[in-house]
């Protein structure tokens, strides 16, 4: 059934301004709603020692005022006029984004051109936006049971120091940010010719391209930042630690592969593996470790996409008095069986029905078409390849697969971190 | 670009409308009711059946039994293993899911409309002919009871369990899950006589979104389910929400939290009220959003908090209001302050023009953004017609809100935000919290994360920085009914923590995790009896080599006075 299928492609149309910022639009008339994507070249890899968390705080500073938009009035702008908006950080790259009914988009590109061109940076403001990522980190991983567990393996996993610190930071890193840090960022990272926009969803081209021109066109180049590196050799930096969490109400652990690059033939086979281990009720592990052993309560699994060296994560939460080594051999005999035999025929055509599925259902939103396409321009310096995705995937052949599997997960070069419930006693 | 015209945000390219899908409508012979849009933007089928009951709709000594039996309906049927379905449906790859809320049940499935029949054909196995396998129901209660367990670790769960307690009170809402016990005591043929008793096509609603046409999809449902036989649909009373009197303040000691989790509520509206856009508006202008008046403050002026809102849950036979933050534990009072100055405020200040303009341009534009996908417009018409919302409730909705004046604002926030009978409830750390909070209320209770009343005087103590050391063997003689009964505590501390053990003529308790606040002692002992749990609860204040104080337990009314000394 999956060969027959035929997704329509979408429209895209890329183009550069004389100041180096890339832009694609992406029309589709379906709902009168259009979505703004801004992502800046800029993520926790380009952070160095004792400066750790700075791509992100500096994402809070982006909604406290330019020269026209008063602090905070981004928010504002963008809600009194029936929008949602946010920003996030990842390793690689810091992204923000709005998504509004399609008769404001002049306010969108009005936004998001005048804090590129006028970023308001004081004490005052960097001070507040510090307190609250330091509550984040509290909210979101000091007070989560098993909240620092994805922070850990990385450190495990990765040997370069840009792979390895968290997008969060330190505190301490975050005390020590100055004014000055915050400013030198921005005239560095937040330069158009360091950033691609993308629109995608409603809109008339021409008044789009005028728009972006007038909002965009005078804003100054800057010079380009130092390329960083961000290669690893295959080894992984360490191969065991227990780690004590005090929140746990039970033990768990997290096994952490390093893999090649995204979208790499074989980074695209483990991917599919994956699926193939964990993913769904009818996945191996699932049926598997919660079905047939009965022995977790929990089973998950993810792949973490980089430019550089990525990775892969096999994590359980056992049900208590289960031995976790039986656990863990049995994930390995999984792992096994795939490197020797592939996927099955019914695995195939599964994958390839979700595949297909879930590239229509990604298709709906504005804002999600707007994000991979981005995405594609920034990494791939093309944005066209959204609508190759779905092909690339579905012609991943179950040997591909099985010697991926073979090459960089049914082997010992692997992180194993062990999670102690400390909470009591 | 001059700079001139950057000086002030631009204005909008002309509106474009955005019309909403209109349904079409009919119903079976056994009663089942199917309303179907069509949807052809993308290949996509959206399903929902839905049942007009839920979990407060269960016998009350059978909780947890809807949840239970929805979550079954795919772990085996007549033709099929639990295997088996797992792998027809994501063979597909669809999704079939089945759950309960409070007040309704729900399969939702969806694939590509290619698949449709297939997709249909699995609902109806799910939903006619489950069988509901004994090892299969026994896999289900035992994780169910571990994830009842780790749920006790998220201070959101513990915030959101005290607070329908208080709001609710005999009330089946009240009860956000089902205990360990009531899991344990499910049985297959109990799950088979509820699905007999409540999965009937008269109390249900079949919804379909997507890529079909009209006349098939009505064929494809009539020849799944006209075979289903319709029943007669139980009618359950409630009693009403217990009437909040005075501000009460109730802590869940989670010690060494490195933040304080509040929630401020009132009992508010259910979601066919008259008031439900007024109190949209209001809840807007007031919380709902990182532009709303609680976020500006609390965050934004303040730093307090990653973020601060307010959130109303109209449901059906009521709902509540809630005021909400997690903040770094030493600013859980200012954060009080805050949030009752903004609540006062919205109560006795008209909103300007410009902020209800504000809030309504929000809620309209964000509408057909909400509708932009099929799972988010299906998400919408499926509250319309659960909640037997008007016919044109989504045309009209966008005109509803525009409708809304200031004084509808003021008016809805004087009637329902209570600031002087607000349940104040805060997960964190109790020695650190109470005596930021306790101001706020002359009524205090303390729990701990297992929901175990602590005595919240063991943290109104003088700190000197240092606790008691309590550990050693104490020889104690408890007072029952004028008699005297020994009993033995052993007790080792570790920092501010107790493990040990209590002896007592009924059997030996251990003690994991009691709390030592400067002379004070809460700890709860686990005592096997006859084949059951049962918790002892010890507040002792320690002096010197002696100790007296309260033993409380299920068993006995009242709490038991000890008096006692220590043998090192």
């Amino acid at each position: 059934m999956s060969e027959a299928f035929k997704l329509a492609p979408l429209h895209i149309e890329e183009y550069s301004l004389e100041n180096g910022l890339r832009v694609v639009l992406n029309r589709d008339d379906a709902v009168p709603v259009v979505a703004v994507a801004v992502y800046f070249n800029v993520g926790s890899r380009n952070e160095r020692e004792g400066r750790t968390g700075f791509a992100h705080l500096f994402e809070h500073m982006m909604f406290q005022g330019s020269e026209n938009v008063p602090k905070a009035g981004h928010f504002q702008f963008i809600m009194k006029a029936g929008g949602t908006m946010n920003g996030t950080t990842s390793s690689e790259r810091t992204n923000y984004f709005e998504t509004l009914p399609a008769s404001q988009l002049p306010l969108a590109l009005w936004l998001e051109s005048d804090r590129m061109r006028s970023l308001a940076v004081t004490q005052e403001n960097l001070d507040n936006q510090r307190e609250a990522v330091k509550e984040e980190k509290r909210l979101r991983y000091d007070n989560q049971p098993y909240g620092q567990i994805f922070d850990l393996i990385n450190e495990m996993i990765y040997k370069n120091f840009a792979n390895s610190h968290s997008t969060i930071g330190s505190m301490e890193d975050l005390d020590d940010a100055t004014v000055h840090d915050v400013q030198e960022f921005f005239r560095i990272y937040y330069a158009p010719n360091n950033a691609v926009l993308v629109i995608s969803g409603s809109f008339d081209p021409k008044t789009a391209k005028q728009l972006v021109d007038s909002y965009f066109g005078d804003i100054p180049t800057q010079a380009l930042p130092e390329d960083i590196d961000v290669n690893e050799p295959s080894e992984v930096a360490e191969t065991y630690r227990e780690w004590e969490d005090k929140l746990a109400p039970f033990p768990a652990f997290l096994i952490g592969w390093k893999i090649p690059p995204r979208r790499t033939p074989k980074f695209n086979a483990l991917y599919l593996a994956g699926k193939t281990l964990y993913d769904g009720d009818s996945s191996r592990l699932y049926q598997k470790l919660v079905k047939g052993d009965e022995s977790v309560i929990q089973l998950f699994g993810f792949t973490d996409e980089r430019r550089g060296p990525s990775s892969i994560f096999i994590g359980a939460i056992p049900k208590p008095e289960m031995d976790l080594s039986k656990i863990r051999a049995a994930i390995m005999s999984e792992v096994r069986n795939i490197s020797e035999h592939g996927p099955t025929a019914d695995e195939m055509q599964k994958m390839h029905n979700q595949l297909i599925n879930d590239t229509v259902r990604m298709r709906q939103s504005s804002m999600t078409r707007a994000q991979h396409i981005a995405e594609y321009t920034l990494y791939d310096g093309d944005p066209a390849l959204i609508n190759m995705e779905l092909d690339e995937l579905l012609n991943v052949t179950p040997d591909q697969i099985r010697d991926a599997v073979r090459e960089y997960l049914n082997t010992d070069n692997r992180s194993l971190l062990d999670v102690v419930p400390a909470g009591k006693g | 670009m001059t700079q001139a015209i950057r000086k002030t945000a631009p204005e909008p390219l002309a509106p474009i409308a955005f019309n909403t899908p209109s349904p079409f409508s009919t119903t079976l012979a056994n009663g089942l009711r199917i309303v179907i849009f069509e949807d052809r933007r993308l290949p996509l089928v959206s399903y929902r059946l839905a049942f007009f009951s839920g979990d407060a709709n269960e016998p009350a000594d059978f909780q947890g039994i809807g949840a239970a039996t929805a979550s079954m309906l795919s772990e085996g049927t007549r033709n099929f293993s639990s295997r088996e379905l797992a792998e027809k449906i994501e063979r597909l790859g669809a999704s079939i899911s089945a759950s309960s809320s409070d007040d309704f049940t729900m399969v939702a499935a969806s694939s590509l409309s290619l698949y449709n029949s297939e997709l249909l054909d699995l609902v109806s196995e799910i939903v006619l002919l489950p069988s509901f396998p004994e090892s299969e129901l026994d896999l289900y209660k035992r994780n169910t009871i571990e994830h009842l367990k780790f749920q006790r670790s998220q201070p959101g769960f513990l915030a959101g369990e005290q607070t329908a307690r208080i709001l609710y009170g005999e009330h089946p809402y009240a009860k956000t899950s089902p205990s360990p016990e009531d899991v344990e005591k499910l049985t297959r043929d109990g799950l088979v006589d509820f699905h007999a008793r409540t999965y009937l096509p008269n109390n249900a609603i079949m919804i379909v979104v997507g890529d079909v046409d009209l006349e098939e999809a009505v064929a494809d449902i009539d020849s799944r389910f006209k075979r289903w036989m319709p029943g007669e649909v139980t009618e359950t009373s409630f009693p009403q929400f217990p009437v909040a009197r005075e501000r009460t303040l109730t802590i869940v000691d989670r010690p060494g939290s490195a933040q304080s989790n509040i929630v401020l509520a009132n009992v508010a509206i259910d979601r066919r009220s008259p008031d439900y856009f007024p109190f949209l508006v209001m809840n807007q202008v007031l919380g709902a959003g990182a532009s709303s008046r609680v976020f500006m403050n609390l965050r934004e002026e303040k730093g307090y908090t990653y973020g601060a809102y307010t959130r109303f849950d109209a449901k059906r036979f009521g709902g509540d209001f809630e005021a909400t933050a997690e903040v770094r534990t030493a600013v859980t009072g200012d954060s009080l302050k805050e949030f009752f100055y903004e609540l006062n405020r919205i109560r006795n200040e008209s909103v300007s023009e410009e902020e209800l303009n504000d809030a309504k341009n929000f809620l309209v534009g964000v509408f057909p953004i909400r509708a932009e996908t099929q799972e988010g417009l299906t998400n919408l018409i499926v509250s319309q017609y659960l909640h037997g919302l008007p016919e044109d409730y989504l045309q009209t909705y966008r005109d509803n809100v525009r409708a809304v004046a200031g004084a509808d604002v003021k008016r809805v926030a004087e009637k329902y935000i209570q600031p002087e009978k607000i349940a104040i409830v805060i997960v964190g750390d109790a020695s650190e919290i109470l005596t930021q909070a306790e101001s706020y209320s002359t009524e205090v209770e303390v729990f701990d994360t297992n929901g175990n009343r602590l005595d919240p005087d063991i943290y109104n103590v003088e700190s000197d920085g240092q606790p008691m050391d309590v550990s050693g063997s104490w020889a104690l003689s408890i007072d029952f009914q004028g008699q005297q009964i020994p009993v033995s505590l052993n007790l080792t501390q570790t920092g501010d923590t107790a493990n040990g053990s209590l002896e007592t003529m009924l059997g030996n308790g251990e003690i994991s995790g009691g709390r030592v606040n400067g002379n004070k002692l809460s700890a709860a002992a686990l005592t096997e009896i006859q084949g059951e749990t049962v918790e002892f609860l010890i507040n002792g204040t320690v002096n010197g080599d002696s100790m007296s104080g309260t033993l409380s337990a299920p068993v006995v009314p009242e709490p038991l006075a000890f008096t006692g000394s220590r043998s090192r």
